[in-house]
């Protein structure tokens, strides 16, 4: 219960710098101030364009996201499994984790143009790399032990793989998936915003042409109550998930 | 009554083992018959549970000639090796498919109130008796026992080493231990066999099937005081 205070506390501390800055910057075009935002998110909430834009948005973000983890772990569960094609890959891996989002936006807008593919392609290449390497970094930290025990049975590859393997990576992939979900609405949201034919992005674009800052600040705090929501749900799930990985 | 080479379980001729230019084997012989239990007892880190993967065919990187008629193998580890998020009954059900097996050795050991506890969740003792009943799950023709006693308190040594005599009465499966501890030895093992600090070899043995299994009795005693003289002479303590 104190942590619940403490955490609304915590958010009506920010709406108080806020108006506190607003107040002091006095610019409706920097800043605008918290009252003015919100009336801009009631209004903007009865609009059917804005329902829209966020379904688009929802479902890149869930195609994205799947496909991350998916891809990720099998990727990241072969890699970790062999060492030599984890040296033979890690700097690919690595090359493809610094390539900047803009580069990869350059490159898909070249392929694709303006749409819905530019922008799940670019998250999904922006977000790959950190899925594959903590999965196969949980690959390779599996407890040697464990697998000496299992030969020592002749327990099957496949039980290992499944028993073993693949329960050592949970805390890895949940930790992942954290990461990926925490990121995912932001690239998701850059990548409209550059790319995008529909979307929160895309709306975000055109408030930015008719200068039209709060709904710049509204379009941004749905996606940010948006995200917190969804983040908050997984970490319940997976706190339920992981009460069984707790290690003596 | 003579040796029949059908006794002989297992044979070990000139065995060897370099970790790079270290020798930690050297020239090691021995052979293990049906049913017997042998001892190795050895200084710590002199490479008693490196020959004890050696023999248990862990590790095949060595020297020297192994025979082998037996394919069943039971392994105590050190450390219990549970799998943290299975239970103790998925745990045994790791390594044998037979859920009835597994319910019945569970209730030999007195685990059936435990068998849905997690690996975290049980004391050092505990663990370590899941770790026996896993090794003896599928009858093995051989039990490798490497130090199983060294975090445990005296009483839970006890009583695990009663239920390894036991089960060896019921399966009559050979089995060898390394340890550095001359009791559990003598508790355990016909045989004796004292090995020196690095590189291992063979620097005595002590035949102790005849010796009964009771620290109070007074051969018990005499033929512990003689490995700790001997002991004390060889390991430079």
């Amino acid at each position: 219960m104190v942590e619940k205070v403490n955490y609304v506390v915590g958010i009506l501390f920010i709406f108080f710098i806020w108006t506190i800055a607003s107040y002091l910057i006095n610019s409706q075009l920097i800043l605008p101030n918290p009252l003015s935002v919100f009336l801009t998110i009631a209004d903007e909430i009865t609009k059917q364009i804005f329902w829209m834009s966020l379904v688009q948005t929802l479902s890149k973000v869930l195609v994205v996201l799947f496909s991350v983890v998916f891809v990720g772990v099998v990727v990241g569960f072969l890699v970790g499994l062999n060492d030599i094609l984890y040296e033979i890959s890690r700097p690919f891996i690595l090359f493809m984790q610094a390539f900047p989002i803009v580069t990869w936006l350059a490159l898909v807008m070249f392929i694709w143009g303006i749409g819905w593919t530019g922008p799940v392609v670019v998250s999904f290449l922006s977000l790959l790399p950190n899925a594959i390497l903590s999965t196969a970094v949980g690959i390779q930290t599996t407890d040697k032990r464990l697998i000496e025990m299992a030969h020592v049975y002749n327990v099957r590859k496949s039980r290992i793989l499944k028993d073993v393997y693949l329960g050592s990576i949970i805390p890895q992939f949940v930790s992942t998936l954290q990461v990926v979900i925490g990121n995912v609405w932001k690239v998701v949201v850059v990548a409209e915003y550059m790319c995008g034919e529909k979307g929160i992005g895309v709306l975000i674009a055109w408030a930015r042409q008719s200068v039209s800052v709060e709904k710049v600040y509204a379009y941004t705090i749905v996606i940010i109550a948006i995200g917190l929501i969804v983040e908050s749900i997984v970490h319940r799930l997976v706190r339920r998930l992981l009460k069984n990985w707790e290690l003596a | 009554m003579g040796i029949s080479v059908n006794d002989v379980i297992l044979s070990v001729k000139n065995l060897e083992k370099f970790f790079g230019k270290l020798k930690v084997i050297e020239n090691l012989s021995f052979e293990l018959l049906k049913g017997e239990s042998i001892a190795f007892l050895g200084p710590s880190g002199c490479g008693k549970t490196t020959l004890l993967k050696i023999v248990a065919g862990i590790d095949k990187n060595y020297n020297g000639y192994i025979q082998k008629h037996f394919s069943k193998i039971g392994y105590v580890f050190q450390e219990p090796r549970l799998i943290p998020w299975k239970n103790v009954i998925e745990n045994i059900l790791f390594v044998c498919n037979d859920e009835q097996r597994v319910l019945s050795i569970l209730k030999t050991f007195s685990l059936e109130n435990f068998a849905h506890y997690l690996p975290s969740k049980l004391s050092g003792g505990m663990k370590q008796r899941v770790n026996l009943a896993r090794a003896l799950i599928s009858d093995p023709q051989v039990l490798f026992l490497d130090e199983p006693f060294a975090s445990l308190d005296v009483h839970m040594k006890l009583s695990i080493i009663e239920d390894i005599i036991e089960k060896r009465k019921i399966g009559n499966f050979s089995m060898i231990l390394v340890t550095h501890d001359i009791r559990e030895a003598l508790l355990l093992a016909d045989r004796i066999i004292l090995l020196s600090d690095k590189p291992s070899r063979i620097i005595g043995e002590f035949k102790t099937k005849h010796i009964p299994k009771s620290a109070l009795s007074e051969e018990f005693q005499k033929m512990e005081s003689a490995i700790l003289s001997e002991v004390m002479r060889r390991w430079s303590v």
